[in-house]
Formats: C-alpha cells, structure tokens, sequence
C-alpha cells in the first residue's frame, strides 16, 4: 500500500484534517495538499515525464479528490484513496493523449528533460566524482523508462516508486495478476537491454 | 479503332490512379473535439509616432467596436495596428493556443462554462519559449481582456482577447 | 523462450511475492541454474537501481501557487454551487450574502492573498457581465501582473509591467488565422489562412514548451 507520510500520529492527524475538510474547511484542505503535493507530483511526473502537464494533472488529482470528499467513506488511508484518484487522472490524461499507441516509444518523441533539480552530466565525458556518476545513472534510467509504453511505464512506477503489491497494482489499474507480472517481466527485460553496460554481470 | 477505345478507357483511370498515388499523402483524420466556445486574439502594436506603425490592413471583428479607443483609454497611446489576428475555438478537453504572431501568444485551457454565457479559462501568455504570465480568469461576450505586454519600438505589443457571442 | 510461468517466477522471487516454501524451491533451483542465476541478480540489481534513482516524492514546482490554485478553483466550484442552488428571483445581493456566510470564505480568501507575488480579483457578484481575471503568476523575476476592470474602456486589463522590451531592430510579425484543425492523436494544431492555405503547425515538445513547424505548400 502506498504509506501515508507518517505512521499512527500521522494517521490520526489525517483522519482530523479529511474530516474537517469533508465539513468544508479549505484550510484542513490546504494542509492535506502540502502534505501530499510532492508523492503525488512524483508519481503524475514519472508517469508522463513532463514538468508541466505533471504540475496540472497532480492538481487536477486534488481537486477531484475535493469535489469527492464526501464520498470518502475513511474506509480506507487517506493517501491510498488519494493516489488512486491521481494515478486515473494521469492515466486518463495518457489513453487521451495517445502518445505512440503500440509498442516502444519513438526515441525522438520522447527524449527525456532532465528533472528540476537533478544534476545532468555530458554524456561521454569522464565522470571521476561517485555523485555525477550517480547522476548520470539516474538520468539514464529515467531516460529508459521514457521509452516504455504507458502500460509497462505503469506497472514499474507503480511497483518500484510506490511499491504496490501485485494485487495493489491488478486493483489499480486494473488488470489480472499474470498481466502484472508479464508486463513487470518485460518492462524489466527492456530496461535491462538499455542499461546493459549498467547492469550486467558476468558469470 | 474500336479496339483501342476500351483500351484507352482502362488505361485513363489507371493514369489517374498513377497520378493520386504520386500525389501529396492524405491527411491525418482530423477530429473537431467539443468546444465552449470561440476566441479572437490579436497582437496590437499600440505607438504615438505614426512612422513606426508597418501599414497593416487587419481589422477588427465589428463586434469590438471602437477598439483604438479603448485602447487609447486604457494604454495612452494614439495610434494602433493590429499585427496579427486569430479565431480559435475553445477546446472543451484538449489546449487551445491563440497565435496572432509566432512571437507572442496565448495557450488556453477551458475549465468549463461560466454564468452568463461566459467561460472559465487558465491563460497563458507565451513569449516565444517562456511563459510571461499563468492566469485564472472568467471570459464573457463583450467584454474584451486587454493584456500589455512588452514594450517595442518605443511602443508597446498588446494582447486583445475575447469571447465570441454564440 | 522461458515459459511464462517462470518468467513470473523471477520476478515473484525479486519483488518477495513468494511464499516460504516457493521462496527455498526457488533458490534451490538458482543455486543449480548459473544462468538464471545471473539473470536473477541482474533484475535485482536494476530493480534496486530504480527504485534508488526514481524518488517517491519530488520537490513540486511553484508549491505556493499550485496550492493557491487549488484554493481559488474550490472557491470558485462552490460559488458556482451556491448560485445554481439559489432560486431565479433570488437578488444578486442575496447571492453574495449566501456566499460570504459560507464557513470557508474566509479561510480561502485568506489563503489566496497572502500567498506572496498573487494578484487575485474576487468575482464581483454584482456584475456578472464582466470578463474577469481570478489569479495570476507571473514565474520571471521582476515581472508584476495586475488587474482591473476599466470601466471607460469596459475592458479587463491584466498589466504586465517589468518584462524585457523587445530590442527596436527585431522584426515582430503577425499571421492572420482564420481557421485551425486538431489532430488529437498526435497532439498537434495546424493553423490556416484566409486561403485555406496552412500557416504553422504546433505541437510540444516533452517539455511542454510550445514547438512552431512551418508548413511548406505541397504539390
């Protein structure tokens, strides 16, 4: 399950703030949305890998999630009812946006920016320092997952940002288990094909 | 003679076929998704000396009555050029970008209808790669938005937005 | 090619969806199996590495305003509301009375303006005939938005002062678009003239940042 960002105080402080937005307090409501603007900012970026329309969606998650308040029964955490909301609203925004409909991303197409924050290194050049390196590494498996389709992008945000169980992640999006795990497989397998100076061994 | 007729008939829309595949390819599908409504936007070069106006014939929709005068009202200027011009719908789901000039213009974002047969929008005003402004803002039939933008040729580019009457 | 079944056998054992006893079959068979064995480190190696370089929380651009934004789309959303509810020979004065008795007034308004560098109109219940501008952000340094109805001119200004001029030698042309076509699949708008003759077509590029491709006449 995707935790709340703390454990029982956090909980008991979720359950007081949701109940006092559901009666209507925009404030209790504000501060649910510092709290959780930057998990759920990360996960619409992982999904598109765009800054802006990231930005837009993950606000857009929050306002459903307002309009939706009151049918938030407290059945389940907040924030996984929350992340459900903003992963449908970034799915949505990809189905609609149809970007290169079957199989793997056209590398022009999707060429990776570099996150705000994150340092980018030449490629090529000598990286003797451990944290440029560490940055390159970074921007390359970021690059790699850019080219996944929208599906197999899905299930590995899903599995490695957030780490849903399997079943977590069938209810989500939905799917059957064993589509699940062979999309998992073939993710990893297409990763591992443009990370292979990366991440192969020898026996 | 009777022979090569039918041949000549065969042969004529084989040329034509011939000739539509050698020809531009069709294109795309092209979807009118739903809209709330149409926008005209148009950058306005607004100066006090004549000379740097660059003699264009645009005009504006007769909708817009007066517009040099509100201009002048609102900016101070005295004379005004339309540069560029441009009708666009209002996509209901998808962006709309409003460009008069590749140099200056608009991406809109409806969020829906507003009362009085307005129409809630996020605006951005684009200057070639940055964005100069975001804005929430409520757009209604005659009432035009004024956004001043940059100074120019000791003048200054204005950006004219507004709702068409349905 | 593996069957299915083991392929998801790999990755059950990586991601620990395996049982106690699926668990030790498993890694009988890998002590047994060097390839697999190698290939199960690998996926290991990159799952750890993923999940190390892809952060569950990230830093959100422009945080305050992203969450005054929210705060003036709920404020506007129940303002909406309330009016809908209202019956027609409800007064406008009514209107505003209702809006501003409710509890969350006071909180949104004051969220919204002491965000710093916002400029935000309230609607004027009054007159619902203007064009409005609700919030504004202006991200360049220096740059201030404001705003005002101008009665005279019965326009609404959005002023942008401190921008950087335009240098006097640039050329600063415009397009006359009289109708435009959008390609939905592809994310793109073409824009034609008077003509029918296309002008520019526009998509974005992955940085959201608007992308001007001159068409060239075909034929």
């Amino acid at each position: 399950m995707p935790s709340s960002a703390a454990t029982d105080p956090g909980e008991v402080s979720d359950i007081d703030l949701v109940k006092r937005s559901q009666a209507g307090d925009t404030r209790a409501f504000d501060t649910l949305v510092t709290k959780y603007r930057g998990r759920i900012y990360a996960m619409t970026y992982h999904l598109i890998q765009n800054e802006t329309e990231a930005w837009d969606l993950a606000q857009e998650a929050f306002i459903k999630a307002w309009r939706a308040l009151p049918n938030f029964k407290q059945d389940a955490a907040f924030y996984t009812w929350l992340y459900r909301i903003a992963h449908n609203v970034t799915y949505d925004w990809l189905r609609k946006k149809k970007i290169q409909g079957d199989g793997e991303f056209d590398d022009e197409r999707t060429e990776h920016r570099v996150a705000a924050g994150a340092e980018a290194t030449p490629k090529g050049d000598a990286a003797p320092d451990t944290a440029m390196r560490n940055a390159e590494l970074g921007q390359r498996i970021q690059e790699a997952i850019s080219r996944l389709t929208p599906e197999h992008r899905q299930v590995i945000i899903l599995r490695e940002v957030e780490g849903l169980a399997y079943e977590e992640i069938a209810a989500l999006v939905p799917c059957s288990l064993g589509t699940v795990m062979s999309r998992l497989f073939y993710a990893r397998k297409k990763l591992q094909e443009q990370l292979k100076d990366v991440y192969e061994t020898t026996l | 003679m009777k022979a090569i007729l039918p041949a000549l008939l065969i042969l004529i829309p084989g040329v034509n076929l011939f000739a539509q595949e050698k020809a531009a390819p069709q294109p795309l599908t092209v979807v009118k998704p739903a809209t709330e409504g149409k926008v005209w936007g148009a950058l306005i070069f607004a100066t006090n000396d004549a000379a740097q106006l660059i003699g264009s014939q645009e005009k504006a929709p007769a909708h817009l009555g007066q517009l040099n005068d509100r201009l002048s009202k609102v900016f101070g200027f005295k004379h005004f050029e339309i540069l560029g011009q441009h009708q666009q719908d209002i996509f209901r789901e998808y962006e709309s970008w409003v460009v008069p000039s590749r140099d200056l213009f608009l991406k809109i974002d409806s969020n829906g209808p507003a009362d009085n047969g307005g129409v809630k929008l996020h605006l951005q005003v684009w200057r070639e790669q940055q964005v100069l402004v975001k804005s929430d803002a409520v757009l209604r039939a005659g009432s035009p938005l004024f956004i001043g933008g940059p100074k120019w040729k000791n003048g200054r580019l204005i950006f004219v937005l507004s709702l068409e009457r349905k | 090619m593996k069957p299915p079944s083991e392929d998801h056998d790999l990755i059950r054992w990586i991601d620990g969806e395996m049982n106690d006893a699926e668990r030790a079959t498993f890694e009988a068979r890998l002590k047994s199996d060097p390839m697999l064995a190698k290939e199960a480190e690998e996926l290991r190696a990159l799952s750890a590495g993923i999940q190390a370089h892809l952060p569950a929380e990230m830093k959100i651009p422009h945080a305050d305003f992203f969450n005054s934004q929210i705060q003036v789309r709920i404020a506007q959303m129940d303002l909406d509301e309330s009016r809908q509810k209202q019956a027609g020979n409800t007064s406008l004065a009514d209107l505003f009375l209702s809006w501003i008795r409710q509890p969350w007034f006071a909180t949104a308004g004051a969220v919204a303006l002491a965000v710093l560098g916002f400029v935000w109109m309230r609607p004027h219940t009054q007159d619902t005939s203007h064009s409005l501008i609700l919030s504004s952000y202006t991200p360049g340094l220096g740059v201030e938005a404001s705003t005002y109805h101008d009665n005279e001119a019965d326009a609404t200004v959005l002023m942008l002062d401190g921008l950087e001029e335009v240098p006097s030698d640039r050329k600063i042309s415009g397009i006359s678009v009289h109708r435009s076509e959008t390609e939905p699949e592809v994310a793109s708008t073409t824009l034609f003239d008077a003509t029918g003759s296309p002008l520019l077509v526009i998509s974005r590029d992955d940085a959201g940042h608007p992308l001007f491709l001159t068409n060239t006449p075909r034929g």
